[in-house]
């Protein structure tokens, strides 16, 4: 066996929400579109239905616009 | 193997060039000029769009002249995990700007079943809502003129 990394994450978890959102859980980096960068552990949820007033996030608008997937 | 054979590789996938059977039917440069540019040298440029886009139109291909592999496939070593040395574990998701939310790296996807998705090391998730392979995207987003905004 050689080595180990001493660091070594547990990958991050990502949900299709039914209906709604992206769940991004775990620990891992977020690049938002300016580039900035969040790193660490985080729990995000992602606007999937393309009508969210705060994207990236979620609020909830899906439930209006009827995203069916 | 011929002499004039080329190969491409982005890390996950190997894309090889067999320019004998290339009949330039132009398929795959109009369907991703970002990858297939005959106008630059070299003329594949593997990072110029996910490797599920670029698997998607090398298999449009109608001779084959475009063909790929999993790199895991040519050489098992190198996804091995842990044994293979220094390796990226971290998850990466990145917002593009009027487009997908693009993740790389360790992570497990899961549909909207709870079953896990098979994907790629880099995979492109529709934002816009409008995609026809959700939850992947398709680049609908162009078409309705999607805003991240």
């Amino acid at each position: 066996m050689q080595e180990k990394e001493t660091t070594v994450h547990q990958p991050a978890e990502v949900r299709i929400l039914k209906d709604g959102p992206i769940m991004i859980k775990g620990t891992f980096a977020f690049k938002d579109s300016s580039g900035k960068i969040t790193k660490g552990e985080q729990e995000l949820y992602i606007c999937r239905c393309g009508g969210s007033s705060t994207k990236p996030w979620c609020d909830n608008t899906h439930k209006k616009i009827g995203l069916a997937y | 193997m011929d002499k004039t054979d080329r190969k491409y590789t982005n890390g996950e996938i190997t894309v090889f060039w067999h320019p004998k059977k290339c009949i330039h039917a132009t398929t795959c440069y109009r369907e991703l000029i970002e990858v297939f540019n005959p106008r630059k040298r070299p003329w594949v440029n593997m990072n110029g769009a996910s490797t599920e886009e670029i698997i998607r139109v090398v298999k449009l291909c109608p001779t084959q002249a475009l063909a790929f592999k999993y790199n895991k496939d040519i050489d098992g070593d190198k996804q091995a995990g842990i044994n293979s040395g220094p390796k990226e574990t971290d998850a990466e998701a990145r917002i593009m700007e009027d487009g997908p939310l693009v993740l790389k790296g360790s992570f497990i996807l899961y549909d909207i079943d709870g079953k896990e998705l098979k994907h790629y090391k880099m995979t492109s998730l529709c934002r816009c809502g409008a995609s026809n392979t959700l939850p992947f995207c398709d680049g609908t987003h162009r078409k309705i003129g999607y805003t991240g905004k």
